[in-house]
């Protein structure tokens, strides 16, 4: 049994998420452990394997309590330095601590840091402070006690609660949960059934892979109390099948879990039966839609159906379906426990409680944040991200997914939650929140997104499949400066039908990336189309890099960077670029710290 | 149950689709994926039509949606003519060659359009191929790959080992994508050539060996009569009657 934290002990914890495990977290917690077995340290120390901090960049992490110390980019080799220093002493590692590139000063905790400071957790509460395959450190963090709660109240007390609460589903369509489990409740049928769904397939979102690999006790709890709520008995987790910690960490919880009898019959000797079985993903983007995924589950194509019958009433293999996204479930003990007006007290009149968003592209500080709905994004980018690195100007951020929609900078005061994104043009989906600076270009960003998606979508009904090979055409040709003014109004019309038309949300979503910059940011079209201009130097058929002289100091790292060789110069004057051997890369661009490189 | 469709008020069964119900009363509305015999698919959206509950009014596939209230259908509006228009639009560069497609283009009064038309192009993806084949044939053939990738094929593309050649799958396509060669020595369909059958009365090709078997196997019909083709059997039976009148 691994121990508590409290005060007269101290606990290493190492930050074991999947993106600290490919930067070498393993070997920083076994040399940690190895090196407690050989050296004397006068408080008793422990280390604990924690799930993903969401700072995943600054990793592997290290975090030594009650010190309340946070190391970041640990490796094997810091831990002698570590034991002696830290541990014996109680000295800090100036060179290990977070530096703020703002104030330029070190950080002893990341507690004091912006990124952390900023946020509000209550879907992550548990991340990163407990190892996620003990079920003691769950419990010790009030795990199960709403559980417990729960069985002494009615499934109607328990649903009206969620609807008191106004949790709304967080895996992109922002159905009200209570709604839905009522529905599914009220119907007449004796097998009902449970799904979670972490099948997570959007790029560069990670916040479902760490809630499942960081805290999965909090899913199967809020499973479990949807089973009392709605009468099933059985239950599903889907996760998407790279997510082999996630499977790994859920399977030991559910043993556990079944081992202190809240799982399986008669569940803490109350007349509640459930049990929980891991499912795999199927692949796609597309299965993470909820008929899809039941059609995977049921071992049928992953195509989705039409859902004028919703799965609450026909769901998998034909009977009444709860499916709720991993984000929702880790919120809903929350709610039981600490009471729905608690939880209605965070958030927007149409969007209670928080949303954690996966932070990434062109800001300083990148990964997960979990934030109050209706935060601004200027709060969450430059608040908590710090702002655009390289002191580039912000152009765009995108929201909700590959078919989310482009924001502006001059909406940059928006209040995030469900509806308003939904007016911008764009989504809350899973929460991706992609930002875009000034060498963006928007149209190769549209195109680039359309041609992800006509590989992702199923395929199965015309104006999604359709749609998304003729727009794919018409911006690939945008993009090399073959494009014309009508080509725009197609691209208008042809989003406009597979917004009504297509039989799933990845269709009716689809054209967001196109319709979005089309209104957002028109003019960059306009020059790709009548000027064959990319006005942020990026589509290649229509750049040419070249070398302004007054800024330029002849220092040489374009042309030591570049892939070509295309660029020559004598140290200290200016360089030029061989237009005959450049391949638009923009390499040198990036490189230059005088911004000397211009596109034209 | 009474509903209206386009300000007619008629009498529906709880369950039945828009469509169904709208065909029977006579209402016309336009489908490519669509047919009598399996039911509604909802992969071409044609169908669509506006449908006004008491709570909301909606976009839906007429072919899958069921009646369980009382409703207010449109089943043309502008908004849904013109995406009938853009769907007819896009589907067309899939099949440019087909007479099927052509008309529809024209009725649709589709203006053209900057994006390149390949004429190889046949299949329109209505399935309604795979859905013969599982209910006529041997299901064979499946919509294979996804997105824009997607079409119908046998399984890996390889030569079916399950096709029978029936070619119920051929018969149905509207747009005459599924290549099919007749000829004494054979039919070749699904990159497979089966040995045909000719009719013992009039000589012609009418069938293959494996779809009599199968046939046979499922339906115990065996002998003679299975040597005959569609025509020449009923002739056969025709005959058989008269004889019996006199
Ligand atoms: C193309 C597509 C992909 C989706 N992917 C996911 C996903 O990865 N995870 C998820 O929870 N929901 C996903 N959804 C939403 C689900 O269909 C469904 O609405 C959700 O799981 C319901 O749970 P919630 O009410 O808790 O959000 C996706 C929807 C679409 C249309
Ligand atoms: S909208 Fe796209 S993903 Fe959804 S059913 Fe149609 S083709 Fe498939
Ligand atoms: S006929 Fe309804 S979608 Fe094709």
């Amino acid at each position: 049994m691994q121990p508590a934290i409290n005060d007269d002990k101290r606990m290493i914890l190492v930050c074991c998420g999947t993106g600290c495990l490919a930067n070498g977290s393993m070997e920083v917690y076994r040399a940690l452990q190895e090196q407690l077995a050989t050296t004397e340290v006068q408080v008793e120390t422990y280390t604990k394997s924690t799930g993903c901090n969401g700072w995943c960049e600054k990793g592997p992490l290290v975090k030594i309590m009650p010190d309340d110390i946070t190391y970041c980019r640990v490796t094997a080799k810091d831990i002698p330095e570590i034991a002696a220093k830290t541990l014996q002493n109680g000295e800090l590692i100036n060179r290990l601590l977070y530096r703020d590139p703002k104030t330029k000063q070190r950080v002893k905790s990341h507690h004091e840091i912006d990124f952390y400071k900023k946020q509000h957790k209550v879907a992550l509460r548990n991340i990163g402070e407990i190892d996620p395959a003990s079920i003691e450190d769950y419990i010790q963090r009030d795990g199960y006690k709403a559980l417990g709660k729960v069985l002494e109240m009615t499934p109607l007390q328990v649903i009206d609660e969620i609807i008191k609460s106004g949790l709304r589903g967080r895996g992109g369509g922002g159905f009200p949960t209570g709604q839905k489990w009522k529905a599914c409740a009220a119907v007449d049928a004796s097998t009902r059934y449970i799904i979670c769904n972490g099948d997570e397939g959007d790029p560069g979102a990670f916040m479902d892979r760490s809630i499942m690999e960081g805290d999965p006790h909090t899913v199967i709890e809020g499973m479990i109390i949807c089973a009392h709520a709605i009468g099933a008995s059985s239950g599903f987790i889907y996760v998407r099948d790279e997510y082999s910690l996630a499977v790994k960490n859920l399977g030991i919880a559910i043993n556990d879990a079944r081992t202190r009898g809240y799982l399986g019959p008669q569940i803490l000797g109350s007349q509640l039966s459930f049990d929980i079985e891991i499912v795999r993903g199927g692949g796609a983007f597309v299965c993470g839609e909820e008929t899809a995924l039941m059609a995977s589950i049921e071992g049928n194509v992953g195509e989705p159906r039409d859902k004028y019958i919703y799965p609450t009433e026909k769901g998998l293999w034909g009977q009444p379906t709860i499916i709720n996204n991993v984000e929702t479930w880790a919120n809903v003990p929350v709610i039981m426990n600490g009471g729905a007006p608690a939880f209605a007290a965070i958030g927007t009149e149409g969007s209670k409680g928080t949303k954690v968003f996966s932070l990434v592209g062109k800001v300083i500080n990148t990964g997960l944040v979990e934030v109050p709905m209706g935060t601004t994004l200027r709060e969450i980018i430059y608040g908590i991200g710090g702002g655009i690195p390289g002191g580039r100007k912000f152009k765009a951020v995108q929201t909700g997914g590959p078919s989310g929609g482009c924001i502006p900078a001059d909406m940059l005061d928006l209040q995030v939650d469900f509806d308003n994104l939904t007016k911008a043009g764009s989504m809350m989906g899973s929460g991706g929140l992609i930002v875009m600076d000034e060498h963006t270009c928007m149209v190769e960003i549209a195109r680039y997104y359309v041609n992800f998606l006509a590989g992702e979508s199923c395929g199965k009904c015309a104006p999604c499949r359709e749609g998304l090979k003729a727009m794919l055409e018409i911006l690939t040709g945008i993009c090399k400066g073959e494009g014309s003014e009508a080509d725009l109004d197609f691209l208008r019309e042809i989003g406009e039908t597979m917004q009504i038309a297509s039989l799933c949300a990845l269709g009716k979503t689809a054209p967001n990336p196109v319709l979005s910059t089309l209104n957002y940011f028109r003019d960059e079209y306009l020059s790709h189309i009548n000027e064959h201009h990319c006005p942020a130097g990026v589509c290649r058929d229509l750049t040419r890099f070249y070398i302004d002289v007054e800024p330029c100091t002849g220092c040489g790292l374009c042309a030591k960077n570049c892939p070509m060789d295309a660029i020559s110069g004598d140290r200290k004057e200016p360089h030029v670029i061989d237009q005959d051997k450049c391949i638009q890369c923009g390499e040198c661009r990036n490189q230059c710290k005088f911004d000397a490189v211009k596109a034209r | 149950m009474k509903i209206r469709i386009d300000q007619q008020e008629i009498d529906v069964n709880p369950g039945e689709t828009i469509l169904e119900a709208a065909r029977q009363n006579g209402i016309n509305i336009p489908t490519l994926c669509y047919h009598e015999a399996f039911g509604g698919q909802g992969m071409c959206r044609m169908c669509m039509v506006e449908v006004k509950t008491a709570h909301s009014t909606n976009l839906v596939a007429s072919c899958t949606y069921p009646i369980n209230e009382v409703i207010e259908v449109h089943t043309s509006t502008p908004v849904i003519e013109k995406a009938r228009r853009t769907i007819i639009a896009l589907l067309y560069r899939t099949a440019p060659q087909s007479e099927f497609m052509k008309k529809l283009y024209q009725e649709y009064k589709c203006v053209e359009n900057q994006l390149e038309i390949n004429e190889n192009e046949r299949c329109i993806l209505c399935r309604l191929c795979v859905r013969a084949c599982e209910e006529i044939g041997s299901s064979a053939i499946s919509a294979i790959l996804r997105g824009t990738e997607k079409r119908i094929s046998t399984p890996f593309d390889e030569a079916s080992t399950v096709c029978i050649g029936c070619a119920a799958c051929a018969n149905i396509c509207p747009t005459g994508a599924i290549e099919l060669s007749q000829t004494p020595a054979g039919r070749t369909i699904w990159n497979r050539t089966f040995a045909v059958v000719t009719c013992q009365r009039c000589g012609q090709a009418f069938a293959t060996r494996e779809q009599l078997d199968y046939i046979a196997q499922h339906t115990g019909i065996k002998g003679s009569e299975s040597k005959l083709c569609d025509d020449c059997r009923k002739k056969n039976l025709a005959a058989q009657i008269e004889q019996y009148a006199q």
